[in-house]
C-alpha cells in the first residue's frame, strides 16, 4: 500500500516556530539557534489582515492551512467556530442552543478550549447540557458573549464588559492579550468572522458549578 | 504495514494463548531506508552513548522508527524537523517522542512509530539516549519523505478523501461527509457493499460496510459463513478518532491492490460500522441523543442504535471484534486494549482475546513502534465486567474481542501534540495500525478462533457451572518491562454476585415478555420478547407465559438479564429449577415442562403434544420421541438411540450432543432449529421446517448421510 503524494495532502510548509511558543508550558519545544523569528506570539497577517495573538496560535491552523484565519474572516461565527479544532464542544453548544444566527451579528465570543470544557464539567454534566439542559446551556454561552465586536486590544482598553448574560468581566492586559475575570486568559485572540470577533480562552466562565472528576470511573471528558 | 501469513513473524503460538518472554523479532524491518543529507560529522566516528543504527519505516500516516539500544539508557528522545529535498531544513527541530522501556516488550530492539506530522510531508529524525535524565549525542539522522493520504488521487476510489482528510485534520468528518463518502465507495466498489444496519433515535442511517473480496457474499447468512470480523468505530459521540480510521480503512481495503489485503479479503469477509451513534456524533456528546452511554447498554439494548448493533452480530455472526474510544488519560499507553473479562464469558473466547492482544498487538506493536497496552494500568476503576459494555456483550456472545482506546492527548511520551491536528492524526493513525493488524491477526487465527467460538457455544450451551452476576476474570501484569505499572482491577466477584446452581431456564410472564416498557426513547420503545429476539434467544411459549432456557449459546448472558439477582437486569423471571437430576428407570413421558440435568434416563423418552423437553448433560438410553412439543431442547448430552422430533411448535435446539442413532427434525414451525456441535452415529434428516435448520458455524460430525435441509449442517 504504498502510495503517491497527494497534492490536497501537502500543507505549504509551516512557518518557523516563534520563540513565544516557549509560553506553552506544558509542552516541550526545542528551538535551536538560527531557525526562530524571535516573533511575539502574533501569526503572520493574512491577505485580509487577520492577525491572531496567543500562545495557542503556533498550535492552530495557519499560513495555507485549511482553517487558517484570514480563510476564516468572512465566514459566519457558526461556520469559522467548526474551522478552529480546539473549539469543538463550544461549537457544538452553539448548536445545540441554536445560537448560531445571534453570532452573526457585531458581537466578541470567548470561546473555551475543549480543555477548558473538559476542566469545568464531567462527562455525565457536559452531556446533560448538551442535549437536555439546553436553556441553561444558552444561559452559559451568552456569558461568553459580548456585544460589539471587540478586537483584544479592545476588551483591554475598555477594562471593564457586560457579557450578554448581564455578568461584569473585568479585563486586564496580559502581554499581548487579556485576562477575563480571575482566571480565564485569551489564547489564541482575534480570530475575525463575519461581524464577529472570536478570542480562544482557557477557562469556562459563568457561573455554573465545577462538576469535572466527578463521573464514577474518573475517566474525563475530552 | 501488514503482517504477511508466511512469514515467520506471524506465526502464533498454537491453541491457548501462552505469555513468553522471548521477545519478538523485528526481522521484517527489510525495507529499511538509507540514510540521506547526513551532516559530515555523521561519517565520523560513533561517539561515546551515541545511538546507532537508526532506521526509518514510512506507514500509513507515521514512521516506525528503530534503532540499536545504548547500555544503561533510561529513555531516548526522538527529534524531528521539517526538510526539503536536499536535506536543508524547513522548519524547527521538534522532540516529538520519549520512548520508555514500558513502550515495548522486548527492550532490545527499541522501536517508535512517530505520528501526528500531515501525510506526505518530509522530515529528518534522530534519536538520542539519556542516561538519567542526561543527554547522549544525536545518531546520525534519517530522512525521508512519509506516506500521504492513501490512494492515488487520479484513480477512481483511490482519490476519495474524507473531510478529516481535506482539512487536514482540523475537522472530522461530519455526517453529510460520511454518507457521501460512503456511498461514493460503494458505487465505485465492487468489494463493497453498503448496509443500513438500522436507525438512530434522530433517524440516522448507521450503515456498515461489507466488504468482500472480490465481492462480499450477498447475505448475512452466507456473510456469517465467512467467518467475519467487524469493527465497531464510533460508539461515543465525542470520541471520533477511530471513526475517521475505519473512513480510511473502508477506502482502503476497497482500492488496494496489495495482494496480502486482497488475499485476505477472499477468505473473509470485513464489516466496519464507522457510527452507530451518529446523533452523539452530530452533538458531541458521549451519549446518543437521549443521553445513554450507548456502551453501558448492549445487554439491555433499550435504544435503537444498540439493538441495530445485537441484531447486526445476531445475523451477521462475526467470530471477532474491536471496539473503538479515545481515553482521556494523559499517562499511559498509546493503544489501551482489554478482553471481555466477565466471568460467564466462556474461558476459551476471553484466552482467545487476550492472544490478541498480548500474544499479537504487543508483539506487532514492538516492531511497528506503537505502545499497546492493558486498558485500566493506570489503576484508575475502569476496564470492569459489566456485561452492558460491548466488550463484555461481545464476550458472552461469543466473540473473541478487545475493547481499543486512543489514549487522547499526547501526554510525556509525544509532546508535540498540543497541536490539536497532531493529535488528531497520531489517533487516528494508530487506530488504522491497529484495525489492519486485527485484519491480519484473524487471517492467521481464524482456525484457532472458530476453535474457540465453537467449544464456546458447546460450553455454554450445556449450562454447567456457576453464574457469576458481576464480576470479572483477572488481568495479570505483563511480565516487565512491559506494560509498566498496574493492571486493571481485580474485580472479582463478591459472594453475592455467584449463582452456584444454575437454575434451568427463567419464566416470564405475559406481561414480562410483551408488556409495555418505559425504559427507552419515546416512539422507539420495545418489548423484553423484541429484545430477546434481537439477541436471537430461543423462548419457549409455555402454560402462563414464556421459558427461557439457560441451554443455548449465549448462557452467560440469559441471567444477567433475566434473574432476580441481575445488577442490570431487564425481567426478573421466575427460575425454574431441574426437575429431575439422579436416575430414572423406566420409560419418561413428559408433559408440561420438564428440566433434565446430568440426569441418567435408561429407558425411552416421550415428550407428549404440547410439553417442554429441556436436557443438558446426562444420558438417555432409548429413544427420544417429541411429536407437536412446544419446545425440545437437548443439549451436552449422550443418547444411545433415535431422536425424532416432528412437528415442534417452538425452538427446537440441539448442541453438543453425542447421538448413536439417526437424529430427524421434521416440520418444525418455530424459529430456525438449531443443530451445532454435535456428534451423530447415524443419519441426520431434516424436512419440512418452516425454517431450516442452522448450525451457526458449528459443525456437526455425522457419520450417516444428512439429508435436505440438513444436508450443509
Amino acid at each position: 500500500m504504498t502510495d503517491t503524494d497527494s497534492a490536497t495532502a501537502r500543507p505549504a510548509l509551516r512557518r518557523t516556530l516563534p520563540i513565544a511558543g516557549a509560553a506553552l508550558a506544558a509542552v516541550l519545544l526545542v528551538v535551536v539557534g538560527g531557525t526562530a523569528d524571535g516573533g511575539t506570539g502574533a501569526a503572520e497577517a493574512g491577505p485580509t489582515g487577520t492577525t491572531v495573538t496567543g500562545p495557542l496560535c503556533d498550535l492552530l491552523p495557519a499560513g495555507a492551512e485549511p482553517g487558517n484565519p484570514a480563510s476564516l474572516a468572512d465566514q459566519p461565527a457558526g461556520e469559522a467556530l467548526r474551522w478552529i479544532p480546539v473549539l469543538t464542544t463550544f461549537e457544538a453548544a452553539v448548536r445545540a442552543t441554536g445560537l448560531a444566527e445571534e453570532l452573526t451579528r457585531e458581537v466578541t465570543i470567548l470561546a473555551p478550549t475543549d480543555d477548558a470544557f473538559a476542566g469545568k464539567f464531567s462527562r455525565t454534566n457536559l452531556d446533560e447540557l448538551l442535549l437536555r439542559d439546553t436553556d441553561e446551556l444558552r444561559g452559559l454561552l451568552r456569558d461568553h458573549l459580548v456585544a460589539g465586536a471587540l478586537p483584544v486590544a479592545g476588551l483591554v482598553a475598555a477594562g471593564t464588559v457586560t457579557t450578554v448574560a448581564g455578568t461584569r468581566l473585568t479585563v486586564t492586559g496580559v502581554g499581548p492579550g487579556a485576562r477575563l475575570g480571575d482566571q480565564a486568559e485569551t489564547v489564541c485572540a482575534d480570530y475575525r468572522a463575519g461581524a464577529a470577533r472570536i478570542h480562544v480562552i482557557n477557562e469556562v466562565l459563568g457561573d455554573l458549578p465545577t462538576t469535572a472528576g466527578q463521573d464514577d470511573d474518573g475517566h474525563p471528558a475530552h | 504495514m501488514l503482517c504477511v501469513p508466511s512469514h515467520p513473524s506471524c506465526l502464533e503460538i498454537p491453541l491457548r494463548y501462552r505469555r513468553t518472554t522471548a521477545g519478538v523479532f523485528s526481522a521484517l524491518l527489510a525495507v529499511t531506508l538509507a540514510a540521506t543529507a547526513q551532516p559530515a560529522r555523521a561519517t565520523t566516528a560513533a561517539e561515546p552513548n551515541q545511538v546507532q543504527g537508526l532506521t526509518v519505516v514510512p506507514g500509513d500516516g507515521y514512521a516506525t522508527l528503530a534503532w540499536t539500544p545504548v547500555d544503561g539508557a533510561t529513555d531516548y528522545q526522538i527529534e524531528r524537523t521539517p526538510v526539503a529535498e536536499d536535506g536543508t531544513a524547513t522548519g524547527a527541530p521538534v522532540i516529538v517522542g520519549v520512548w520508555r522501556p514500558n513502550r515495548q516488550i522486548n527492550n532490545s530492539e527499541p522501536t517508535f512509530a512517530d505520528a501526528g506530522f500531515a501525510p506526505g510531508n518530509r522530515f529528518q529524525w534522530w534519536v538520542r539516549a539519556r542516561l538519567d535524565g542526561t543527554a547522549q549525542p544525536y545518531s546520525a539522522p534519517v530522512s525521508d519523505i512519509t506516506r500521504g493520504h492513501w490512494g492515488d488521487p487520479d484513480v477512481p476510489g483511490q482519490g476519495l478523501r474524507t473531510q478529516w482528510e481535506t482539512t487536514l485534520g482540523a475537522q472530522y468528518t461530519d455526517d453529510v461527509d460520511e454518507y457521501a463518502y460512503t456511498s461514493a465507495i460503494d458505487e465505485l466498489s465492487d468489494r463493497v457493499r453498503v448496509v443500513e444496519i438500522g436507525r438512530t433515535v434522530q433517524d440516522r442511517p448507521i450503515n456498515m460496510f461489507v466488504i468482500g473480496h472480490p465481492t462480499p457474499p450477498a447475505t448475512p447468512e452466507a456473510v456469517a459463513a465467512t467467518n467475519p470480523l467487524v469493527v465497531n468505530c464510533n460508539v461515543h459521540g465525542n470520541e471520533p478518532g477511530d471513526r475517521e480510521a475505519c473512513l480510511i480503512m473502508a477506502r482502503q481495503l476497497a482500492f488496494t491492490d496489495d495482494p496480502t489485503t486482497l488475499g485476505l479479503l477472499s477468505r473473509t469477509t470485513m464489516l466496519i460500522v464507522p457510527t452507530i451513534n451518529g446523533d452523539g456524533r452530530a452533538a458531541n456528546s458521549r451519549g446518543n441523543s437521549t443521553g445513554q452511554d450507548l456502551n453501558r447498554d448492549y445487554s439491555l439494548i433499550r435504544q435503537p442504535e444498540t439493538q441495530a448493533f445485537v441484531e447486526m452480530v445476531r445475523d451477521y455472526r462475526p467470530i471477532a471484534s474491536y471496539d473503538g474510544h479515545e481515553y482521556g488519560n494523559s499517562n499511559t499507553g498509546d493503544l489501551p486494549m482489554l478482553p471481555p473479562r466477565h466471568q460467564n464469558v466462556a474461558q476459551g473466547i476471553f484466552d482467545q482475546s487476550q492472544h490478541m492482544i498480548e500474544g499479537h498487538m504487543y508483539t506487532q506493536g514492538a516492531q511497528d513502534g506503537w505502545w499497546a497496552c492493558p486498558y485500566g494500568c493506570t489503576g484508575a476503576n475502569i476496564g470492569l465486567g459489566e456485561e452492558t459494555i460491548l466488550r463484555n456483550t461481545l464476550g458472552l456472545k461469543n466473540v473473541v474481542n478487545s475493547l481499543l482506546e486512543l489514549r487522547s492527548s499526547g501526554g510525556p511520551t509525544r509532546p508535540d501534540e498540543g497541536n490539536t491536528a497532531n493529535n488528531r492524526r497520531r489517533k487516528t493513525y494508530s487506530a488504522l495500525w491497529t484495525f489492519h493488524q486485527f485484519l491480519a491477526y484473524h487471517g492467521a487465527n481464524v482456525g484457532a478462533i472458530t476453535a474457540a467460538r465453537a467449544e464456546a457455544i458447546r460450553f455454554q450451551s450445556a449450562n454447567t457451572g456457576r453464574i457469576v452476576f458481576r464480576g470479572s476474570r483477572p488481568i495479570e501484569a505483563y511480565p516487565a518491562p512491559h506494560p509498566g505499572d498496574t493492571p486493571p482491577p481485580l474485580d472479582a466477584p463478591s459472594a453475592d454476585q455467584i449463582l452456584a446452581q444454575p437454575p434451568c431456564a427463567y419464566k416470564l410472564t405475559e406481561e414480562q415478555y410483551h408488556g409495555a416498557r418505559t425504559d427507552g426513547p419515546a416512539g422507539r420503545r420495545t418489548t423484553v420478547a423484541e429484545r430477546l429476539a434481537a439477541h436471537g434467544w430461543r423462548v419457549v411459549k409455555v402454560a402462563g407465559g414464556y421459558l427461557v432456557p439457560l441451554s443455548q449459546p449465549e448462557r452467560g448472558l440469559v441471567p444477567l438479564l433475566l434473574d432476580e439477582q441481575a445488577a442490570e437486569g431487564l425481567a426478573a423471571g421466575e427460575r425454574i429449577a431441574p426437575t429431575l437430576t439422579g436416575t430414572h428407570n423406566g420409560p419418561l413421558t413428559v408433559t408440561g415442562v420438564a428440566c433434565l440435568a446430568d440426569a441418567t434416563v435408561r429407558g425411552p423418552v416421550r415428550v407428549r403434544p404440547g410439553a417442554t423437553l429441556i436436557v443438558n448433560g446426562g444420558s438417555i438410553n432409548g429413544p427420544v420421541d417429541a411429536g407437536g412439543a412446544a419446545g425440545f431442547v437437548l443439549t451436552a448430552s449422550t443418547v444411545n438411540g433415535p431422536v425424532n422430533v416432528t412437528g415442534t411448535t417452538g425452538p427446537v435446539l440441539l448442541v453438543g450432543n453425542r447421538i448413536s442413532g439417526p437424529v430427524n427434525v421434521v416440520n418444525s414451525a418455530g424459529v430456525a432449529p438449531l443443530l451445532a456441535g454435535n456428534t451423530v452415529n447415524g443419519p441426520l434428516g431434516c424436512t419440512g421446517n418452516t425454517a431450516a435448520p442452522v448450525n451457526i458455524e458449528v459443525a456437526n460430525a455425522v457419520s450417516g448421510p444428512r439429508f435436505n435441509q440438513c444436508a450443509r449442517l
